[in-house]
């Protein structure tokens, strides 16, 4: 057996944003380097898929400004592979599964699917979860990874079956749409699996199909556990770590702790941590 | 799916092999062409329409679209309705439709199959209200994907039997056949299509030459049935599932007939009607100055206010 085969075993692991991240934090990097902490690399190789938004040229750029200083950041591209410009073009399969990270950006999770289902990207996720490549994203990016979720669209919410890695239902943007967490609460209620909800801002870190922890960058962020009771809902408050910009207090027991932002690093050498990225430009 | 949904003489289907708004900027010949099978349709009339054989459902929804009845004699403005899923709905795209579209006799918006969280009517309300509905071009696997996955593909069924037009260029013209060459994961191949036309279509048979000799192998093999070879600027015209018409918006440019025949290939070279020496089109191409002016208001207004602030993404 050839050595490049023998793949060090690695707990699958999700991180599901309600919202938050590179897209829609340009002041914070808390999140972003959450993950990336969780992927015990140096130098992670992080590739991005912005499939929901249509591989929008905005999102991929601003991928580009927060990762590429200190991953080997890529992205992959579902609709300019015919002129090639898709980024990576040759294998797609065997490119995410050499990655650290895949990173799902935000849009509309129903075309996602069905274009990554036209691309086979299903089963290739599939298999880089179970190798323990850490996958995240946030709204569409997270939605996806669940059995079940609540996409609003149509003028109507619908309920959009998942990859199923996860399984329970999700819920996004849990503080910033009222009427999409009242929404879920129906949906739940009327025999949708049990789930997670989470605000913006806040991020569900699953190792396996179990919650490890949750995290958020700002001091209000909450998420819940909702479960049917009683031809109603409860919604289960779970505890959420609010990450401290100050990196003596970051990610105490970490297993890749953020260095000092005020220490001189070389570049390409260091693992990434607070403060040490340029602020992206505003949404275009 | 073609068996089951049976057309009528009303269907239309308008299959490019490129050209167009995207293409061909300086260029309206194809787009007006487009505009006149859906001026034809519009002329008709809400009332009118819903009597013609196929067609009855659709009278209410006009009615409760296209503001207050108006009389037969009246031809009111086609509506037509981009989609850019193709393409990942760019904006460069949408813009060049709306570019092209804004002043002339119609009322032109897209459908973002991204941003679906702007829609505040029914998708199939919207799509079951147009004239026309223009399929960009793109990449063909992700196109069918992501209609299947909205279930677009069976309203756009409904509205080809009710006799909205459906026009396409590239991946929204291939789209419509048993078969087409896609490039959608880098190099040509033959891809399914939705199947409402017989036969295979191949484009840019003049402006990506690579895909021609992937698409005679397929026929050749059986992989495809036989079909049509499209330069860019040829269109083809099919009333139901017949061939009626084929135009072009190019001097020069052409087409051909491919089948496989006791595992030969047998062509056809086929001539079209050159577009702008008939001068029907031209009646359709402006709206009054007035009405521009006041559309460019408009425009500039739901720039101002977001994506949020129109109910469908109208510039």
């Amino acid at each position: 057996m050839r050595p490049s085969r023998r793949v060090p075993r690695r707990t699958p692991q999700i991180v599901a944003l309600g919202g938050g991240g590179f897209s829609m934090e340009k002041d914070s990097s808390l999140l972003d380097d959450y993950i990336l902490s969780l992927t015990c690399a140096e130098r992670p190789r992080v590739c991005f898929l912005p499939t929901a938004s249509g591989d929008a040229d905005h999102y991929v750029v601003r991928f580009y400004r927060r990762f590429s200083a200190h991953c080997d950041a890529s992205h992959v591209s579902l609709f300019r592979r015919d002129q090639g410009v898709g980024g990576v073009e040759d294998d797609l399969a065997t490119h995410l599964l050499a990655q650290d990270l895949i990173y799902v950006g935000g849009g509309n999770v129903v075309s996602m699917l069905g274009a990554w289902r036209a691309h086979g990207l299903d089963s290739v996720l599939r298999r880089a979860w179970r190798r323990g490549i850490v996958l995240c994203g946030p709204s569409a990016g997270s939605l996806c990874w669940f059995a079940e979720s609540l996409s609003a669209f149509h003028g109507a919410p619908r309920r959009v079956r998942g990859l199923g890695l996860l399984p329970y239902s999700n819920c996004v943007h849990y503080d910033a749409e009222p009427a999409r967490r009242a929404e879920y609460h129906r949906f739940v209620a009327a025999g949708m699996r049990p789930g997670f909800a989470a605000d913006d801002g806040v991020a569900l870190h699953f190792r396996g199909t179990l919650l490890e922890r949750a995290v958020s960058s700002r001091r209000d962020g909450r998420a819940y556990r909702v479960e049917p009771a009683c031809d109603s809902v409860v919604e289960v408050p779970l505890e959420v770590t609010h990450l401290d910009p100050d990196p003596n207090l970051a990610l105490a027991g970490g297993v890749n702790p953020a260095p000092d932002s005020s220490e001189a690093v070389a570049p390409g050498s260091a693992p990434p941590g607070p403060g040490a990225r340029e602020p992206i430009g505003a949404a275009a | 799916m073609s068996t089951l949904e049976a057309p009528t003489e009303q269907s239309l289907i308008f299959a490019m092999g490129g050209g167009g708004f995207t293409m061909e900027p300086s260029n309206p010949l194809l787009d007006d062409f487009v505009l006149s099978l859906a001026s034809a349709r519009a002329r008709l009339g809400p009332s009118d329409a819903a009597d013609a054989p196929g067609t009855a459902p659709e009278g209410a929804l006009h009615a409760s679209t296209a503001g207050p009845a108006r009389t037969s004699t009246t031809t009111r403005e086609p509506r037509i309705l981009f989609l850019p899923t193709a393409s990942g709905d760019t904006a460069a795209q949408i813009a060049a439709f709306h570019a092209r579209f804004a002043d002339r006799h119609c009322v032109a918006e897209h459908l973002s199959l991204f941003r679906l969280h702007e829609l505040r009517r029914p998708l199939e309300e919207i799509v079951l209200s147009q004239d026309v509905l223009y399929v960009g071009g793109g990449s063909m696997r992700n196109l069918l994907a992501i209609w299947r996955a909205h279930d677009l593909d069976r309203l756009l069924i409904c509205a080809w039997r009710r006799g909205i037009v459906l026009a396409g260029i590239s991946a929204g013209a291939m789209c419509w056949f048993e078969g087409g060459i896609t490039r959608s994961s880098g190099p040509p191949e033959p891809l399914s299509g939705l199947g409402l036309l017989e036969g295979s279509l191949t484009v840019h048979a003049d402006g990506e030459p690579e895909r021609l000799p992937v698409w005679l192998a397929a026929v050749r093999d059986g992989v495809l049935p036989g079909g049509w070879s499209l330069d860019d600027g040829v269109g083809l015209l099919f009333t139901g599932t017949r061939l009626r018409r084929i135009v072009s918006s190019r001097p020069g440019a052409s087409a051909q007939r491919v089948d496989q025949v006791a595992g030969e290939l047998v062509r056809n070279r086929l001539a079209p009607e050159l577009l702008g020496e008939t001068g029907a089109p031209g009646l359709h191409s402006s709206v009054d100055e007035d009405v521009q002016e006041l559309r460019r208001v408009q425009r500039l207004r739901r720039t101002i206010s977001g994506p949020r602030g129109g109910r469908l993404g109208r510039y």
